[in-house]
């Protein structure tokens, strides 16, 4: 017989973009502890749609921890408690029998809510296509042996990229900053030579997006890295920021 | 006022590392005169000597003092517009919100600790740079002590005391964050490096404090011992 616990969701529920939201309380009782956060809360709307109630609307797709799609403030953690797991990787056994759990939508200007936890986060999408890409020729892929990579700089822009954009950083951050997204895609580039020729103007764009896309500027809390699911460092930024500053003072 | 779209002096990134500089401008003038403030300990000739070879700088005095303020006034000018951008970057408050990261009391409070240092600098300035050096408030034990004479006869006063080391354990509190902040914001990140400047930024908050703090402690307890 399976373990089974009981808890209190208190859960943002809010109709649409322009409704105001409220907190709800639904009682669980007899949650399974191996389910996953997004199972108990495919539990939650089964119940719902039983008495033909609205189900709340969450963002998920994988649920294997690797598409971005999923996430929530979860008592006041991004993606929850657990460190580098995302929601759907987070499981009941994290509780215990009686608690409180207060789930929100990602809270950020940025990222306008669209249904109770569902946010759009297409400013993200905006920053990529700002510079977020190499220009390249098409034609026949090249000798992988003409392009050396040093294995440090492979490893640190593997790392970089294991962003999968899903905002927790911005959740996160008390600034509602997006600094560690947009390091993280710019570093994957400054670090391999296949993103060299628009270093420069790569940053400059990413950034200006950035800014006009409403995120707050970061100031160094490193909340952000705490709460990434990917576990993308601080040292990022710090890159960023001195790309950012030499890019800023020199012309191409 | 207001910069234009994209250039430098609207960016995020750019605007925080003025302040970074800004900083640590301030953070230089402020070791420098925690170590000029405690050769209060060698006695009042030392300490006089001290005060008067800076005043006796001249151009170059006005030249650091005029540094110093605009230092002071583009930092405050730019973490005010931050701090707005970043209080309308997200409108709808947490119901709960539980920061993790380390030192997080310092960071939280930043912009608090930098209002009470500045209410204190101002405070600071009347008390004893503009104040009068000769007067009856630089007479101690009969002796005409100037600096060192107003500066005892002020920390008499526990009034005082007690500001003056709130007031410093803010520098303090406001340092142990702003050091490291300064060094990631200019683009310095290390693995080896950056654990021991998280540390070395919390232990110069420390040191600034407990520095400052020791000149009022010092007279108290020096006066009610053996007296001036």
């Amino acid at each position: 017989m399976a373990k089974t616990i009981s808890v209190t969701l208190k859960v943002w529920r809010q109709k649409d973009a322009h409704a105001p939201g409220r907190l709800v309380t639904y009682q669980m009782n007899n949650i399974d502890i191996d389910m996953s956060f997004l199972e108990m809360l495919d539990i939650v709307n089964q119940g719902l749609e039983l008495k033909g109630e609205d189900p709340i609307a969450f963002d998920h797709d994988c649920r294997e921890g690797i598409c971005g799609s999923c996430g929530s403030v979860v008592n006041g953690h991004a993606h929850g408690p657990e460190a580098e797991t995302t929601l759907c990787q987070l499981h009941m056994r994290r509780f215990k029998n009686g608690d409180v759990i207060v789930i929100e939508p990602w809270r950020a200007e940025a990222f306008p809510v669209i249904k109770d936890l569902v946010v759009d986060r297409s400013a993200f999408d905006r920053i990529i296509a700002a510079g977020g890409f190499i220009s390249v020729r098409t034609g026949s892929a090249p000798e992988a042996h003409s392009v050396p990579v040093p294995k440090e700089n492979a490893d640190l822009a593997m790392d970089a990229a294991q962003c999968i954009g899903c905002g927790a950083c911005v959740a996160a951050c008390p600034n509602a900053s997006a600094m560690l997204f947009v390091s993280a895609k710019v570093s994957q580039f400054a670090l391999l030579p296949q993103g060299q020729p628009e270093r420069r103007s790569r940053v400059l764009k990413m950034v200006t997006q950035m800014d006009n896309e409403g995120f707050g500027n970061c100031s160094n809390h490193y909340e952000c890295e705490a709460a990434c699911p990917k576990g993308i460092s601080v040292s990022n930024i710090a890159r960023m920021n001195r790309d950012y500053l030499c890019a800023g003072l020199t012309s191409a | 006022m207001s910069f234009a779209r994209g250039s430098l002096l609207s960016s995020s990134i750019f605007r925080k590392q003025l302040v970074a500089l800004t900083g640590l401008v301030m953070v230089g003038f402020i070791l420098g005169h925690m170590a000029g403030n405690l050769l209060i300990f060698l006695g009042p000739n030392i300490f006089n000597d001290y005060a008067d070879k800076l005043a006796s700088l001249g151009e170059l005095l006005w030249i650091i003092r005029t540094g110093l303020v605009i230092s002071i006034l583009m930092h405050i000018y730019f973490t005010a517009k931050l701090t707005r951008e970043n209080s309308k970057a997200r409108r709808t408050r947490y119901e709960v919100y539980t920061p993790s990261a380390d030192n997080k009391f310092a960071r939280m409070t930043m912009i608090y600790s930098g209002i009470l240092l500045f209410c204190f600098l101002i405070l600071h300035l009347t008390d004893f740079t503009l104040a009068e050096k000769e007067g009856a408030a630089s007479v101690l034990g009969a002796q005409k002590l100037r600096l060192f004479g107003l500066v005892w006869n002020s920390f008499l006063n526990p009034w005082r005391d007690l500001v003056y080391i709130l007031a410093v354990c803010s520098v303090g509190l406001h340092l142990s964050h702003g050091i490291q902040s300064f060094i990631q914001t200019i683009g310095f990140n290390h693995p080896r490096y950056t654990p021991w400047i998280l540390k070395a930024s919390v232990i110069l908050g420390i040191i600034v404090a407990v520095g400052f703090s020791s000149i009022p402690v010092y007279v108290m307890v020096r006066q009610h011992t053996i007296g001036y």
